[in-house]
């Protein structure tokens, strides 16, 4: 009993900790996992070893293999690339740009990390809006809205998901047949609303549109030799995991084989790749595997999960519904990576106790990636698209969010709570 | 010694002008560099032309690393800053003086140019006094004038 209190307490701290942005989150994570393991090594109920066993190596793998990726393709320039051809072939028409960066960078973002796609996207985008005569806050919004909703499509389009799918035993396929179509469907409503809730912004035609078709796409790939090289190892991963049940391996493997053979294939300067790799991301989520091992291994997670036997009563599909909207709201003020993780180990119990929980990993799913466009601090993307424009002369505000993006996280999420419940029979599935 | 290079007839302005008087003087004097002085003509600080060009130049200048593929700046090239940009008072844009006494050396004087990014120097008295300015010209001309001097080495 006293090691439930203690442990919980020790959590709750933390990811108070982590929210308040009092301190770093890594280093937070790190501190209350130590913790943990400590006191559970005092009071006899978790230990190192335990420990080890409840980091999901799956996930870590996955993350690891894409990062490097990211790493060996981000110097060449090719986000620029797209971007710069996407200013040109709208020819300067706003509706157009919006529609092709907006396009690009869900695309883009569905297989690689959303923060990496919209870093290199939105200088570009600032440039061909100040070249043209036009204020780039729409576009800016648009990739940071679009790249989170378009994220929630395939298993690794979004960190929630990676740490999903190896919870719940999902294959990339089945986020192709179960989330897919859905976000189509929403991303859609998401672009159009978009388009109404900035109609009085793109109304002003630019000034100087000739001045984009003097853009050299080419010009503006800096190594096309390594660019084609980890596009080719990249399809090939792509491919591996439409195979990835039928050859029966784990996303981790093919993401890390995809990113050695994109090592020796490239070669780079090694030290320069292992520097843009966000180690701070994998110790965090490592810490939150192991405070989370502690909490169960504690029995802080059994008494949670009978506490919430009532739940049974309530009819399956409208418990998924409010956990959209809980999991949404929660996503849309804090890092929706812990909320994740804390409530993975909710959802594996209510399943032990003989709930149906398949559609609730979707629900998750749902509410973690649609809830981070609410507020301009709800998802990474959304702060690295703010903090760039403030180093512009048209900034993007708290307020502005709120009035602009808002709106879409409440839209997306109806949107996909009436499909949820539409399709709901097939997500049983 | 670097007083024997610098310009004597300087011009500089008040801390309490606007930006639009240091652009005016630029372009009146054709100077590179504003040094901006109190009522006792201490040097107090410094205004480079690239300064206040900054004002003018777009946001994705420092937000790429590369530019070549850019062959048209379109709207940048006739954006001007805001009128209640410019009339803002200089010191908003104001840099921390770097200067040299009239005794400097001349090459300490080229280098602290170098390291500091600027095209020309202001030369103060012991007081702190603004009582000229070199530019690399100057002092790369004054420095390499010695070389006249070297003999040519016979084996």
């Amino acid at each position: 009993m006293i090691a439930e209190i203690i442990t919980t307490l020790i959590f709750l701290a933390s990811l108070w900790l982590i929210f308040s942005e009092k301190l770093n989150r890594t280093i937070v994570g790190m501190a209350g996992a130590v913790l943990i393991v400590g006191l559970g090594k005092l009071l006899h109920f978790y230990d190192e070893s335990q420990a080890t066993a409840a980091i999901d190596f799956n996930t870590l793998g996955l993350l690891l293999g894409m990062m490097i990726l990211v790493a060996l393709l981000e110097p060449t320039g090719f986000f620029q690339f797209l971007a710069v051809w996407a200013g040109r072939f709208s020819r300067g028409r706003p509706v157009w740009l919006l529609v092709l960066l907006g396009t690009i960078t869900t695309v883009v973002s569905m297989f690689l990390p959303n923060v990496t796609t919209v870093v290199m996207i939105a200088p570009v985008t600032i440039l061909i809006s100040e070249i043209l005569g036009i204020n780039p806050t729409p576009y800016l919004m648009a990739e940071a809205l679009l790249s989170d909703t378009g994220g929630v499509a395939t298993l690794v389009g979004d960190p929630p998901n990676v740490l999903i799918a190896s919870a719940a035993g999902f294959s990339f396929n089945d986020f192709l047949t179960h989330s897919l179509p859905i976000v189509v469907i929403v991303w859609l409503l998401a672009l159009l609303q978009i388009r109404y809730l900035f109609r009085r912004e793109l109304k002003v035609l630019p000034s100087n549109a000739k001045a984009v078709l003097q853009l050299d796409p080419v010009e503006s790939l800096e190594d096309w030799k390594t660019a084609r090289r980890v596009l080719i190892v990249l399809a090939g991963a792509i491919l591996m995991f439409f195979l990835q049940s039928l050859l029966k391996i784990t996303p981790a493997f093919i993401a890390l084989s995809a990113a050695a053979v994109a090592l020796v294939w490239v070669q780079p300067n090694l030290q320069e790749i292992l520097r843009h790799i966000e180690w701070s991301v994998l110790l965090f989520f490592t810490a939150l595997f192991v405070m989370v091992g502690g909490l169960d291994a504690a029995g802080v997670l059994t008494s949670v999960i009978s506490a919430l036997d009532w739940l049974n009563g309530i009819p399956p599909v409208l418990f998924g519904v409010i956990l959209i909207w809980l999991v949404a709201g929660l996503s849309a003020v804090v890092d929706n990576v812990p909320i994740t993780i804390a409530f993975i180990p909710v959802i594996q119990g209510l399943g032990a106790h003989g709930m149906e929980v398949h559609p609730l990993w979707w629900a998750l799913v749902f509410g973690a990636g649609f809830g981070g466009n609410g507020t301009i601090i709800g998802s990474t993307a959304n702060i690295v698209v703010a903090t760039l424009s403030e180093r512009t002369r048209t900034p993007i505000t708290s307020a502005l969010w709120n009035k602009r993006g808002l709106p879409v996280m409440l839209a997306t999420c109806t949107v996909a709570s009436v499909l949820y419940i539409l399709v709901y029979p097939l997500l049983s599935r | 010694m670097i007083n024997n290079c610098m310009k004597r007839n300087v011009f500089s302005i008040p801390s309490t002008a606007t930006i639009r008087q240091a652009a005016s003087l630029v372009v009146d004097r054709h100077i590179g560099l504003v040094p901006v002085v109190d009522p006792h003509g201490k040097l107090i600080g410094i205004v480079r032309l690239s300064d206040l060009l900054s004002l003018e130049l777009p946001d994705f200048f420092n937000l790429l690393p590369d530019l070549d593929f850019v062959h048209d700046f379109g709207a940048v090239e006739t954006t001007r800053p805001m009128p209640e940009e410019i009339d803002r008072p200089v010191t908003t844009i104001m840099q921390p003086a770097v200067s040299v006494v009239e005794t400097c050396g001349l090459l300490r004087a080229y280098a602290l140019m170098l390291k500091h990014n600027l095209n020309d120097l202001p030369i103060v008295s012991e007081e702190n006094v603004l009582v000229g300015i070199a530019s690399r010209v100057d002092i790369g001309a004054a420095v390499l004038t010695a070389w006249e001097s070297i003999e040519m080495s016979r084996p």
